[in-house]
């Protein structure tokens, strides 16, 4: 393979991406199953980098799991969105940024619609006014958070702590590296790297010293498929999907997955296990998984971060093997404890996947 | 009076040595150093698989005529119409040229495959392009990047070509007939090898197209799959992984390929654009130039005096891009013998 | 009378979403639906495009359109800039609008997805809480997720979470007037006839079946006839 044609690519797609003050819209999914990583988050565009965020208490879902499943109308969630462009205006704040996937997805969308069918847009604002009594500017600035973290890869590697490398030899750790479907699929420009090579997560990587590598279903979906997922009896098209990535990538020996979509890193992590209940398969090195981290955990490890507050025990792949390679000391015991420091039991341990 | 030719090509080499044939003066102009355009990159023709070199020496000996003065190395950087309507085309050499005429045969480039960005060429190690395998066929040999001898290699249609994506709506036309001949040829390097055609039609448009068709499959044994590429990967082997529909079973298909051919389509060349550009030339929407009118003067353009020949204006084969080239010139003869411009 | 088929054209996925056809397969290959049930949308896009009133009918009361799993992945790759994804959205509304999706087993799963997404956001403020990810409905979750669960209040604290509390931040109570924002724009933009739609028609569907709506939720949430693959 050769890096150099790559880099021509990601070079003819690059995006703006605003450089402070963002309006910061929540996942679902994230704060759900990845609360430490939206802390992380806003944390080190904080307190590290020096930002401004606003994270809004009047925001809520965008419903785009609901549009997605064929729940929601697509003028329901115009105008859903259209009231979080509402709050961010009068928040004085002109750059949104969705944490979640879908969100940015449909955020590119919708403002995609309503340039090419005006009269939506109109709509849509009288919707809007019949129901909330708001007003909006369309956002100047839409970026995804790991867009706003790729903008800042070098600032945060001037500030690590650690490297992706194992400590222990020097190499640096292979990543794999998965990107969201809707991060850019739909609309290829919108997206570092575009659509087929996109640079956002593998230029977090390099940045912080690990190898991105490429494996022959780095552009299958992870296999939520909305429906395909949330309704039971339909969970096997997910799984076989997953299972397709994993075997590709196995091969190739990753240290890690990395992740900029907070259901792929759900389902990349979840399904390892259920994968190994259901056929004894393992995918890591003497019978653990392959860790999964969101772009966030990556960077707050990278950083420093305590792998307990940024909530790392909540994966079901265990990520000590990679704490270890990466030389980052944690405390075995505080992974069960509370607040408080009780400890609060242990999880049960899987038949096969070793924790 | 003389007829100034752009493009030393097929059409121009046809078009010049017609002109010259009916006694009139011709200026060629030839951005190489030889004459030949796309040509020189060829290995056979089809459907004869007639070796390209004759068809060379033919169009040398066109522009060897005592009326052809040809012009090598060099391109036209500024063109002025006289009061007369006649044109001054100033060459990078410093030459300057007066022609009564002007004949635009600058041919087509064919379609940067980097573009074609889900294919990943230029990434992955064995993904090459067809003018690429026509010269490892000149050379009688192809291997994969690691040294091996290819065990399956598959022709990618269409690339560039009917993509409202790459902003290529048109067909290419000769892709089609040219995978044919190339597996054929490749068949006769690997006895062994699997070789597979994916394609959407095959448009057999000319004379013995369809019996080389025909005779790829029943003689030569090469598998047509219908269905376009959708993604290529490279594997640890530096194989390339490939994704499409077989679209007559209607199931998805997957397999590995030695090596990869992309059938590249045909653009209009940057010297088309750019003698567009300096003669205020119609473009098509497709980007190559427009006839007058596509049925009774396909040589003739909105702009008088200025006449094309060959794939300027769409993708061709060599027997029509000859053929147009000899209307061209009959074209500008009718012209020159009637008085009929000013500008 | 092509009434359904002028309905559809009204669709505004439908109009971004096809302009023509050529059948070359580039979605179905690279489809992840398509690569786990017997599912090609080439042909729903192909059947769409004919423009045939009956077809289209019968698409509508169809499996097939249930499979897809909305990746956008087609959108992609299309040499015409199609999405069958996208005509995939514009006839499942049509088929939930019409009141044909209870007619086949993947178009009913549409009452589960109703109940747990609607009940979520507009009771919530969020398509998933943790609250609703109940263990004994999500084995796949695993262990952690059981433990995290069970330990939640703590747990989320733990992580800086601020966890069914006023204010800012992940996992936060929606406050009451926002809420009531949500629910006001589902009302005036179609939202809430949407699903009570989906309500009526899946409550007249169970009936017809003879099951109480428990049964029938669990029905549309669990039961796989094993005939999509």
């Amino acid at each position: 393979m050769k890096l150099e044609a790559k880099q021509q690519i990601w070079k003819d797609y690059q995006k703006e991406i605003a450089d402070d003050r963002y309006y910061y819209a929540r996942s679902c999914i994230r704060q759900t199953f990845f609360p430490g990583s939206e802390w992380a988050y806003l944390d080190i565009l904080g307190n590290k980098l020096g930002k401004t965020v606003f994270d809004d208490p009047r925001h809520t879902t965008c419903t785009g799991i609901g549009y997605h499943s064929d729940v929601v109308p697509v003028e329901t969630i115009m105008t859903v969105v259209a009231r979080h462009f509402a709050l961010m205006t009068e928040a004085g704040f002109e750059n949104i940024t969705p944490s979640c996937i879908t969100s940015f997805g449909i955020y590119t969308e919708i403002l995609h619609t309503w340039q090419e069918h005006p009269e939506t847009e109109e709509q849509t604002r009288e919707f809007l006014w019949k129901a909330t009594h708001r007003e909006f500017k369309k956002p100047k600035n839409l970026a995804h958070t790991s867009d706003v973290i790729y903008k800042f890869r070098n600032e945060i590697a001037a500030l690590k702590q650690h490297s992706l490398t194992d400590v222990h030899t020097g190499r640096p750790l292979r990543v794999v590296d998965h990107i969201g479907c809707h991060y850019a699929k739909m609309f290829p420009s919108q997206g570092i790297g575009g659509a087929e090579f996109p640079a956002v997560l593998s230029g977090m990587v390099t940045a912080w010293g690990g190898e991105p590598v490429d494996y022959p279903e780095r552009r299958h979906c992870c296999g939520f498929g909305f429906r395909n997922y949330l309704v039971l009896a339909n969970r096997g098209y997910s799984v076989a999907n997953s299972k397709k990535k994993f075997e590709s990538m196995q091969p190739y020996e990753p240290d890690f997955i990395i992740t900029n979509c907070p259901g792929c890193a759900m389902f990349l992590d979840k399904w390892q296990y259920t994968i190994s209940e259901m056929e004894g398969t393992t995918y890591g090195k003497n019978g653990y998984g392959i860790p999964v981290l969101t772009y966030e955990e990556a960077a707050a490890l990278v950083l420093g971060y305590d792998p307990w507050e940024i909530g790392l025990q909540m994966h079901q792949v265990s990520v000590e093997p990679l704490l270890e390679k990466m030389g980052i000391p944690y405390d075995p015991d505080a992974k069960y404890r509370n607040l408080r420091g009780e400890d609060m039991g242990r999880p049960a341990c899987p038949t096969y996947l070793k924790v | 009076m003389s007829v100034i030719i752009i493009g030393a090509g097929a059409a121009g080499c046809e078009a010049a040595f017609r002109l010259a044939e009916a006694g009139i003066q011709v200026e060629v102009v030839e951005k190489e150093n030889q004459p030949g355009g796309n040509l020189n990159n060829w290995y056979q023709l089809f459907p004869d698989r007639k070796p390209a070199s004759l068809l060379r020496q033919r169009l040398q000996q066109c522009v060897s005529h005592p009326l052809v003065h040809l012009h090598t190395g060099t391109v036209p950087v500024k063109i002025q119409r006289t009061p007369q309507g006649s044109f001054n085309v100033n060459l990078d050499d410093g030459a300057l040229l007066e022609g009564k005429a002007l004949l635009v045969t600058t041919g087509f480039r064919t379609f940067d495959a980097t573009r074609k960005e889900e294919y990943g060429y230029g990434i992955y190690e064995n993904v090459i392009t067809s003018v690429e395998l026509e010269n490892y066929l000149a050379n009688g040999s192809l291997s994969t990047s690691t040294g091996k001898l290819p065990q399956r290699i598959g022709f990618i249609q269409c690339v560039g070509s009917r993509d409202e994506k790459m902003c290529n709506f048109h067909c290419s036309k000769v892709c089609c007939i040219t995978a044919v001949k190339q597996a054929i040829e490749l068949r006769e390097l690997f006895p062994d090898a699997e070789i597979l055609c994916f394609y959407m039609d095959m448009r057999m448009f000319g004379p013995g197209y369809e019996e080389m068709y025909r005779e790829a499959q029943e003689k030569y044994n090469i598998k047509f799959i219908r269905g376009r590429l959708s993604e290529a990967s490279e594997n640890q082997e530096k194989q390339v992984f490939v994704k499409c529909e077989d679209t007559l079973i209607g199931k998805p298909l997957r397999m590995t390929l030695d090596v990869m051919v992309l059938m590249v389509g045909m653009e209009s060349s940057d010297g088309s654009r750019w003698l567009a550009k300096e003669l205020g030339l119609n473009l098509a929407p497709n980007g190559f130039i427009q006839a007058s009118d596509p049925h009774y003067a396909t040589n003739l353009t909105n702009v008088e005096g200025v006449f094309i020949a060959g794939c300027v204006s769409s993708p061709m084969n060599l027997t029509d891009t000859l053929t147009d080239a000899r209307s061209a010139a009959l074209a500008i003869q009718e012209f020159l013998t009637i008085p009929i411009h000013n500008h | 009378m092509q009434k359904l088929t002028e309905k559809l054209k009204q669709d505004i996925h439908y109009i971004e979403s096809l302009n023509s056809c050529m059948n070359c397969g580039v979605c179905t290959a690279i489809c992840p639906a398509a690569e786990f049930y017997c599912y090609d949308p080439r042909v729903i896009v192909d059947t769409v495009q004919r423009q045939n009133e009956e077809a289209l009918q019968e698409l509508l009361k169809s499996e097939t359109i249930w499979y897809c799993g909305e990746c956008m992945s087609c959108k992609t790759r299309c040499p015409r800039c199609n999405t069958p994804g996208g005509v995939i959205m514009a006839l499942r509304r049509l088929s939930q609008e019409e009141g044909y999706f209870t007619e086949s087993e993947k178009g009913r799963q549409q009452f589960a997805l109703k109940r747990v997404l609607g009940t979520n956001i507009l009771e919530y403020g969020y398509c998933v809480t943790p609250d609703i990810v109940r263990p004994e409905m999500h084995p796949e979750q695993g262990p952690v997720w059981e433990w995290i669960y069970e330990h939640r209040e703590e747990f989320y604290e733990r992580v800086h979470s601020n966890y069914h509390k006023e204010g800012a931040g992940a996992l936060r109570k929606v406050d009451d007037s926002t809420l009531g924002e949500l629910r006001n724009i589902f009302e005036v933009t179609g939202g809430k006839a949407f699903l009570d739609n989906i309500e009526q028609c899946s409550l007249n569907k169970a009936q017809e079946m003879g099951m109480d709506s428990e049964n029938y939720f669990l029905h549309t949430y669990m039961d796989n006839n094993g005939k999509h693959q």
